[in-house]
């Protein structure tokens, strides 16, 4: 398939009179890094929920891989091959690493409920089968040392982390991260900036990140889309954006 | 080969666990005691199916006791219209009965459930205890089943082990799911519903499929109850019975198995065990007011106890049995103080008190005390399994093995 992943198309979204989303496009091409930045209350959080079907656009349509995908329910969107992490870590929490895990597998779950409840073997066999998968992508994750442990006594970085491993579990095409950078130190920055990487070049994923620390995404994302109040300010490379004046003049205001 | 040798072991063992009760039973030969069983086994039922709905799933419905009412109605009508006419044996008669049950009750939740499981949290409450409200009220207007009056003549088939059969079938249907992949789906929206559906999990029939599942066991119960009582009014399934239900749940630890059925049987026991204590027959207050300050005393230690075995609380098992025990024998020992010191005021010693009274304060001061010790219920998330008991059992020498 040459087309690209994800195509927004004038994508619109209002809630009563405010335009949260107006008129947005852009598109991203398989195994981009592609970054979507831009100041509080920009739109950007609403720009994933349109595209994971949280919400449904006023106006406008959302292609994946040359599908129409706006107006689906969002576990649909996801067993298309969209998956994604959220801005306020959104885990299983009392339940454990690896769980959290098995569930993001689910959705290539086969056995019925029907054989579940009687625990006829092909659906432990298959649920065994699962929590095989998850140990291996713990493994890469280098979270198996934790894979026992509740989700909610994580330290922060891992948390994040698995959150990640998470939505890899889906095994989707295209990946979207909510901030996944906030409220982490620079170490884990860092280090969170070479397991993005690795989503691309190791797993041949496209990743759509939303990121608020300018350097992060500077560092990492090849294609940038500004958004402010909105409506797109600004695209291009990290060094266009970085000198763009509007791009300038929406994160510092005029007086610079 | 082996798996399946070992399920069809595990239900034999079912079985012979559930001939057990009903032969020990039969040859305790009281009648009230036999009753007691066959009711305890049917809030099992209730509890373990409630909380499939309310502690694995995460939706909190409180109107169980309607789903109850349904399979009791349904196949209280069916008997008494065509039991006689068609000559069937009372066992297949039931057997049948308890599916016709099931599907009605599980079919009415998938219609309730549909539309109201959009609502959340209390929105979600407010319209479960609406509608245990309506089914009641219906069938206080139809005089076909007898009205208010209450329905009577559906004849009596109640074998005692097959309503811990039924009981068995609930747990090891919950157990089941929770072992496999379906039941984190299920685990997973009770957590996070936003994050579940971003997963992939159809969370709006999950939901529905928890509810039909809790519902379709519920209504067996019902058919059991029917056929046990062989008269029911509507006043068995009032709100109360969903409360009770609900208490079961929580205070066994929302979500853990064995909680809700420990609590179930613990809950129905307690009453019936005060009721023990007779109005009038030489009862004098002391020894009520000290049993009822002892046995909360008791409740207050022993679950003391547990809470500090399941806080990897390390020694040995003599001192963890030592525990448990001492706590038991606390309440014991503060009995017979308090009834020995009641003793030496002559105007109590006098008294009289009709006990029966007492008996639901007792059993309202022990749940509020529970709760109050232990928020997320008495097991919490735990679960009995052969590991637990290993582990809470296990001498530790953690000194030699580091060493």
């Amino acid at each position: 398939m040459n087309g690209p992943v994800l195509e927004l198309k004038g994508a619109t979204i209002k809630f009563g009179g405010l335009v949260a989303v107006n008129n947005v496009s852009f598109e991203l091409q398989k195994g981009v890094l592609f970054g979507l930045i831009g100041p509080n209350g920009a739109g950007k959080t609403t720009c994933f929920n349109l595209i994971t079907g949280v919400y449904t656009p006023t106006s406008g349509d959302i292609l994946f891989k040359g599908e129409r995908i706006n107006g689906l329910q969002p576990h649909k969107i996801a067993r298309k091959g969209i998956c994604r992490t959220f801005q306020n870590i959104r885990l299983f929490k009392s339940m454990s690493v690896l769980e959290n895990v098995v569930v993001g597998g689910f959705l290539r779950h086969k056995t019925g409920l029907l054989s579940a409840l009687t625990y006829m073997p092909w659906s432990v066999n298959e649920t065994e089968e699962l929590k095989k998968e998850a140990h291996e992508l713990l493994k890469v994750m280098d979270l198996d040392d934790v894979a026992g442990v509740r989700a909610s006594d994580l330290p922060y970085g891992k948390q994040r982390r698995l959150e990640i491993a998470r939505a890899m579990a889906t095994k989707p095409d295209l990946i979207l991260l909510d901030e996944p950078a906030a409220g982490m130190n620079p170490y884990e920055k860092a280090d969170l900036q070479k397991t993005v990487r690795r989503l691309r070049d190791d797993f041949d994923k496209t990743v759509l990140l939303i990121e608020h620390d300018m350097r992060f995404v500077m560092g990492l994302c090849e294609h940038i889309v500004v958004l402010d109040h909105g409506e797109e300010i600004a695209r291009g490379g990290p060094e266009a954006i970085r000198c763009d004046p509007k791009v300038i003049e929406a994160y510092l205001g005029e007086a610079v | 080969m082996r798996a399946w040798g070992s399920r069809v072991l595990s239900l034999a063992l079912a079985l012979g666990l559930c001939f057990g009760i009903e032969f020990l039973f039969g040859a305790i030969g009281e009648a009230y005691w036999t009753r007691l069983a066959f009711l305890a086994g049917l809030f099992v039922v209730l509890s373990v199916s409630l909380n499939i709905i309310n502690g694995i799933c995460g939706q909190f419905s409180i109107g169980h006791a309607a789903f109850y009412h349904i399979g009791a109605y349904v196949t209280g009508y069916l008997t008494v219209t065509f039991y006689a006419k068609f000559g069937v044996a009372s066992l297949p008669w039931l057997l049948m009965l308890i599916v016709v049950g099931a599907v009605a009750a599980g079919l009415v939740g998938f219609v309730v459930g549909l539309p109201s499981l959009k609502l959340r949290g209390d929105y979600l409450a407010i319209v479960t205890l609406g509608f245990g409200e309506i089914i009641r009220i219906i069938t206080i207007n139809i005089s076909e089943i007898g009205g208010a009056y209450g329905y009577e003549g559906i004849t009596k088939i109640h074998p005692l082990w097959l309503v811990w059969f039924l009981a068995v079938c609930c747990i090891a249907v919950s157990r089941n799911l929770l072992k496999s992949a379906h039941g984190l789906s299920f685990l997973a929206i009770r957590e996070d519903e936003v994050a579940a559906s971003a997963m992939g999990v159809n969370v709006t029939r999950t939901k529905v499929t928890a509810f039909v599942i809790g519902a379709m066991f519920a209504g067996a119960a019902g058919v059991l109850f029917a056929h046990h009582e062989g008269f029911i009014t509507t006043e068995n399934f009032k709100m109360e019975v969903s409360f009770i239900i609900l208490t079961m749940v929580v205070l066994g630890g929302t979500g853990s198995i064995t909680g809700s059925t420990l609590a179930a049987i613990a809950l129905f026991g307690i009453p019936e065990v005060l009721r023990g204590l007779k109005d009038g027959e030489g009862n004098p207050l002391m020894i009520t007011a000290a049993a009822f300050v002892a046995s909360i005393l008791a409740i207050v230690l022993v679950v003391a106890a547990i809470k500090r075995l399941t806080v990897r609380f390390h020694g040995t098992f003599a001192k963890k049995t030592g525990i448990i025990f001492a706590a038991i024998a606390a309440g014991f020992v503060a009995q017979l103080i308090l009834s020995v010191g009641l003793q030496q005021i002559p105007a109590l010693s006098e008294m009289q008190l009709e006990v029966s009274k007492l008996r639901m304060v007792i059993f309202a001061g022990t749940l509020i005390v529970v709760m109050l010790l232990r928020p997320q219920g008495v097991l919490a998330h735990h679960e009995f399994s052969w590991e637990l008991v290993k582990k809470v059992l296990r001498i530790n020498r953690p000194k030699e093995a580091s060493a």
